[in-house]
């Protein structure tokens, strides 16, 4: 299952971007997965050897994919972390829910992070509440990082 | 620093343009449109200038603020604007805001953190759109910044009406709201407008708030008033209604509403909406009509004065019957 927890979260990786560039090792490129990822969010392409084929920036390094591609990875090959997913826009969410759906992961957001207009089942870490929907994930957000009561 | 200004930035592959009109600009929206690609080349150019191999064309410095010594380059940093990529944990503090409101550069924020210390207008927050070379055999992306939220949910005739004021502009929809025979609540705040809509059973709801500090609130807002078909009503501010109803008699006043930015000194208002208090407060003193903010002037409520202001919010569909004491 998801479980988010909104606001301040010491032990979350907040610059995403910089763990990413420090700890991604090119194996992880050949993995059909995160190829599928960066296709869908980037609409780039892994040509192998950790060369990616971005449609604007022509031939890349994996430093150079976007910040949510890059969140997403770790997320994928460090679901024992916390990483800081307000990197990641709208277009990450389905893919969050995919990699949940398989394990345990958490994620930090400091935003309203849309997971569409389906049900899900995502743990709001903030109060312990599992919440199915974007109405009641709107109130988790609402209490946990506006002090509003239910 | 006040105006607008255009900015353009491109290398072989790629150009970005934006038009900067208030002191802080939010660009937000999906992942890989280009954000931290934008950020990335002023720091270049910034770095090393033409040298780059990037061309920037820009009225003012542009700079790139980051990593833990960024109270005192910001200190240093003066008539620029100064770009920020997310990942700095420093943007979303109260020494961060404090720093911005006191200084005479123009902020491009890239975050999807509400920052809600920060006022900024809903007018100022962006997306990045691409669009690929207009020349064949030119493989080139060509990105502008467009307006994130342009397709604001309306409603008429609501049945309830959320303000997010609790002073002036509170006391004149709630006269109008009361002659229509309309619930209308206060919010008590920005901050407590998606509380008040949570908890809100109508089914017509509206709300009205200063667009020109409701940037902070307006994603999670937007996203549940469109859940709960509720409408919108973003006006720079209760007493921008007022200035522009022509209520108060001044030549220079349509001339500052055409072209804001051209007169809203960043370094004094912090946001558009503290720019019109001001100005309103100023041109209505010693006259019949001077405004308190705290509270309304009674005068505002007379037939003639409210039936001008009331045309303003038209679309809303709340009004007094005309020409009516309230």
């Amino acid at each position: 299952m998801l479980g988010v927890q909104f606001g301040e979260m010491p032990e979350a990786i907040y610059n995403t971007a910089v763990y990413f560039k420090n700890t991604y090792l090119d194996s992880w490129f050949d993995d059909e997965f995160v190829r599928r990822m960066i296709k869908s969010v980037d609409k780039s392409i892994v040509l192998g050897d950790a060369l990616i084929q971005s449609p604007v920036l022509g031939k890349i390094a994996p430093t150079q994919l976007s910040g949510g591609v890059k969140t997403l990875i770790l997320i994928y090959y460090k679901p024992e972390l916390v990483f800081n997913a307000s990197t990641c826009g709208n277009n990450c969410a389905w893919w969050i829910l995919r990699m949940a759906s398989k394990r345990d992961i958490t994620i930090n957001l400091r935003h309203l992070m849309v997971f569409g207009n389906g049900k899900f089942s995502i743990r709001v870490l903030n109060s312990g509440n599992v919440v199915h929907d974007m109405l009641g994930f709107i109130e988790e957000y609402d209490v946990a990082m506006n002090g509003a009561e239910r | 620093m006040k105006g607008t200004y255009d900015i353009r930035i491109e290398n072989a592959r790629v150009q970005f343009k934006l038009t900067l009109t208030r002191s802080l600009t939010v660009i937000r929206g999906n992942s890989a449109t280009g954000k931290s690609t934008l950020v990335g080349m002023v720091a270049e150019y910034a770095q090393d200038g033409q040298a780059s191999g990037i061309t920037l064309s820009s009225a003012r410095p542009c700079v790139v603020l980051a990593g833990r010594s960024w109270k005192r380059d910001l200190e240093e940093t003066k008539g620029s604007f100064v770009f920020l990529d997310e990942g700095n944990t420093f943007t979303r503090t109260e020494e961060f805001a404090k720093a911005v409101r006191n200084s005479d550069n123009y902020y491009v924020l890239v975050t999807r953190e509400s920052l809600p210390m920060l006022p900024y207008s809903v007018e100022e927050v962006y997306e990045l759109r691409n669009s690929t070379s207009r020349y064949p055999g030119i493989r080139k992306y060509y990105t502008h910044a467009r307006r994130m939220y342009t397709q604001i949910p309306h409603i008429t005739n609501p049945q309830t009406v959320i303000v997010e004021d609790s002073n002036s502009g509170y006391e004149f929809f709630r006269a109008l709201c009361e002659h229509s025979e309309i619930e209308c609540t206060s919010a008590h705040g920005k901050g407590n407008v998606l509380a008040k809509l949570r908890a809100c059973a109508s089914e017509r709801i509206l709300i009205i708030a200063d667009g020109a500090e409701f940037g902070p609130q307006m994603e999670a807002v937007l996203e549940l008033a469109q859940r709960k078909g509720a409408g919108l009503f973003l006006p720079e501010s209760f007493e921008w209604l007022i200035l522009c109803s022509g209520l108060v008699r001044d030549s220079e006043i349509p001339k500052i509403l055409e072209n804001p930015s051209a007169y809203v000194e960043s370094r004094e208002y912090f946001s558009w909406e503290r720019f019109f208090t001001s100005l309103l407060v100023e041109r209505t003193q010693g006259t019949y009509l001077h405004y308190d903010k705290a509270r309304l002037n009674p005068a505002y409520l007379a037939s003639r004065e409210r039936s001008l202001v009331e045309a303003q919010v038209q679309q809303t569909g709340i009004q007094a019957s005309p020409m009516t004491d309230l």
